[in-house]
């Protein structure tokens, strides 16, 4: 069995070492490139949202490289994820001898363990259990990492050196054997990129990153937004994490302790009094509560289409008007383009400068 | 001020209208409902709406606006769920939020009843809120919604065509039974005297059990209608073809339709037709599909 799984950010690479550690094979697809893309784009319906895309140029490339069975996950009630995996598995099984595993994103820890189990036959039920465990521990080390880049870097004198320490870190974590390790190694970089930043800086332009869970997690989907954004000087506060929602997905929901839905809610009121599916609400929810914190913009970044994320641009928008905060809107597909997402982006962040700049004044 | 409740004649309207409408005059309130599409009606709904929104979306938010100068109140209703294995779409879950926002309007001016099958006592709720609303008593709302119901339900089912041979013309109620989007394909089939078939003329009980076979993939409930309406007339031996009408940025059509024509339509032998509509209105585009489309099947025919 030769596995293959779709990217999604910093996520790959803790599940690459859960699935060796475990003695399963594993047949990588090379990293997002405009192949992916174009592949991906060639076999899937015109009018879906780029994450389907960009999974399915993922499926082709690691079957090219042999891989013979593919795990990915589905779910998420009223958003196109939910139904992602049974077309998904229509298009690629056609004349081909693969095995297409969906786990549900609702009953997450189950349906991986099951997975597992039968992937890895010999490994015991505890090793697979702490394997799970430690994955979760290093996605969750690898936010706090990426949180540390996106508040040092802006208030270094060279934000570069600080992106590539985080970068360098996620190797190391990703390999760390134990969690011990992984403590270690996070305070190790958090503390490394620290020193580069200088005590008396003063506070940069904060932004919020509001918007949907794949593309704000997959940087090649959102060109790199939060490095461009603290190159530039601007602290970067996301709220989407990938850690952040393995663990509440996999323990927490299990456990009944999560409920996203009331999370939110309270948050997103008056403006959104319902859960619309995917991050929708979470994004009124959030924008609204940055934009009460003092925050100094938002950036609201979607799929093309992304039906929650339309709803949630409804509110946004009165949002930003009822709190005077400049709000860009990134809707991506699979034609943006480089240039064009960065001149918007410095376009925001001059308006965004200007504004603080003249409220000091 | 007198209270009058208006209701936009879009999405869901096509399918309970009759029934909110009862609702409504049962308990001594003025309705109006909004006139049929117009051309101006969908470009001042595009204009109001966020650009990626659905074309029946942008449709609603046109119809919504006629009605803010001759009634009181709005009636749009948040329909999460009102079958217990399916979802709806999140813009219907939003719809109330997205028209608040859009139109700046205080929530009280918004009939705003939560439609959600899963939870419980969901409808006596709903009734609350939606007679309160009105200034009524919860037991008079729910005796005017049985007396509704009562009447809603004896409406006879569709028609039923006699002719043996038929197009299906599939797609949401909500586009087909609406002259300017996707009513315009069966009056274009009926120029050519055609007879058609919609899952309207199918019950509803047949087309859900059809729809059981892809359970639970398809989760959402008006695309379970439409896959069941799919299988159930991709075998009929009087159906010489089958149309899928879907619109611009429905999220739900854009990944069940390629559902379906992998799973059912490519295996049935029968020509079909994908059409997507959207709001740049050219008569031309949809007519020579729709014409070439017919060539075949008649041409399927005489061979």
């Amino acid at each position: 069995m030769k596995v293959t799984y779709p990217y999604m950010g910093y996520m790959s690479a803790p599940v690459r070492h859960m699935l060796e550690s475990l003695a399963i094979e594993v047949t990588e697809a090379p990293p997002i490139s405009k192949r992916t893309v174009e592949l991906g784009t060639l076999h899937s319906p015109e009018g879906v949202c780029l994450p389907y895309k960009l999974n399915m140029g993922n499926f082709l490339e690691g079957l090219e490289r042999g891989a013979d069975t593919i795990v990915t996950m589905c779910g998420a009630g009223k958003c196109r994820f939910g139904f992602y995996g049974a077309v998904q598995r229509t298009a690629l099984t056609q004349g081909r001898e693969i095995a297409f595993c969906s786990l549900d994103t609702e009953r997450l820890l189950p349906d991986m363990y099951r997975f597992l189990r039968r992937a890895a036959p010999s490994a015991g039920r505890l090793t697979v259990a702490g394997s799970i465990a430690l994955a979760v521990k290093k996605l969750r080390a690898l936010d706090a990492v990426n949180d540390a880049k996106n508040r040092f870097a802006p208030r270094a004198d060279v934000p570069e050196r600080v992106v590539d320490i985080c970068e360098y870190g996620t190797g190391e974590i990703a390999g760390a054997e134990s969690f011990a390790e992984v403590n270690y190694s996070r305070d190790l970089i958090v503390s490394v990129m620290s020193s580069y930043c200088r005590a008396d800086a003063p506070q940069p332009p904060r932004v919020a990153l509001v918007g949907e869970f794949y593309v704000l997690l997959e940087p090649y989907a959102n060109r790199w937004i939060e490095n461009a954004l603290v190159k530039q000087g601007v602290e970067v506060r996301k709220f989407v994490r990938t850690g952040g929602w393995a663990y509440a997905k996999t323990l927490l929901q299990t456990f009944g302790l999560f409920d996203e839905e009331r999370e939110y809610l309270d948050e997103a009121r008056p403006y959104f009094n319902h859960h619309v599916g995917g991050d929708g609400l979470k994004s009124v929810g959030t924008s609204l509560w940055s934009a009460r914190q003092g925050y100094d913009g938002i950036i609201h970044v979607f799929p093309f289409g992304c039906m929650p994320e339309i709803v949630a641009q409804y509110a946004l928008k009165n949002i930003a008007a009822d709190y005077g905060l400049p709000l860009l809107t990134l809707s991506i597909d699979e034609h943006a383009s480089d240039v064009g997402i960065a001149t918007r982006l410095e376009a925001f962040v001059d308006c965004i400068k200007r504004k603080k700049e003249g409220s000091r004044l | 001020m007198t209270i009058s409740v208006g209701i936009p004649r879009a999405l869901l309207f096509h399918e309970f209208g009759e029934l909110w409408q009862s609702f409504f005059s049962n308990l001594g309130v003025a309705v109006s409902v909004s006139p049929a599409t117009t051309k101006t009606l969908l470009d001042r709904g595009t204009s109001l709406a966020v650009d990626e929104s659905c074309l029946p979306l942008k449709l609603y938010l046109g119809h919504a606006e006629s009605l803010l100068g001759c009634s009181s109140h709005l009636f749009v209703p948040r329909i999460a769920c009102y079958h217990r294995d399916y979802y709806l779409c999140a813009k219907f879950a939003g719809l109330p939020d997205i028209v608040r926002n859009t139109f700046g309007l205080s929530a009280d001016r918004v009939i705003a009843p939560d439609v959600d099958g899963r939870r419980p006592l969901c409808g006596i709720n709903a009734v609350r809120t939606a007679a309160g609303a009105v200034g009524r008593s919860t037991f008079a709302g729910l005796a005017s919604l049985r007396q509704a119901l009562a009447a809603w339900r004896t409406q006879p089912a569709g028609p039923g065509v006699a002719a043996d041979t038929k197009v299906a013309v599939i797609g949401h109620s909500y586009i087909l039974r609406d002259p300017f989007l996707g009513g315009e394909v069966l009056s274009l089939l009926a120029a050519r005297s055609v007879a058609t078939v919609t899952p309207d003329d199918v019950p509803a009980r047949a087309l859900y059990a059809e729809a059981g076979r892809f359970a639970p993939e398809v989760h959402w409930q008006l695309s379970a209608k439409l896959a069941g309406a799919t299988r159930y007339f991709a075998v009929r031996p009087d159906i010489a073809g089958l149309v899928l009408v879907s619109c611009f940025g429905c999220g739900p059509d854009s990944l069940v339709n390629e559902f379906l024509e992998y799973r059912v339509l490519k295996g049935c032998g029968k020509p079909y037709l994908i059409l997507n509509v959207d709001e740049h209105t050219g008569r031309a585009g949809v007519a020579t599909r729709v014409e070439a489309f017919w060539d075949l099947v008649e041409w399927r025919r005489r061979k």
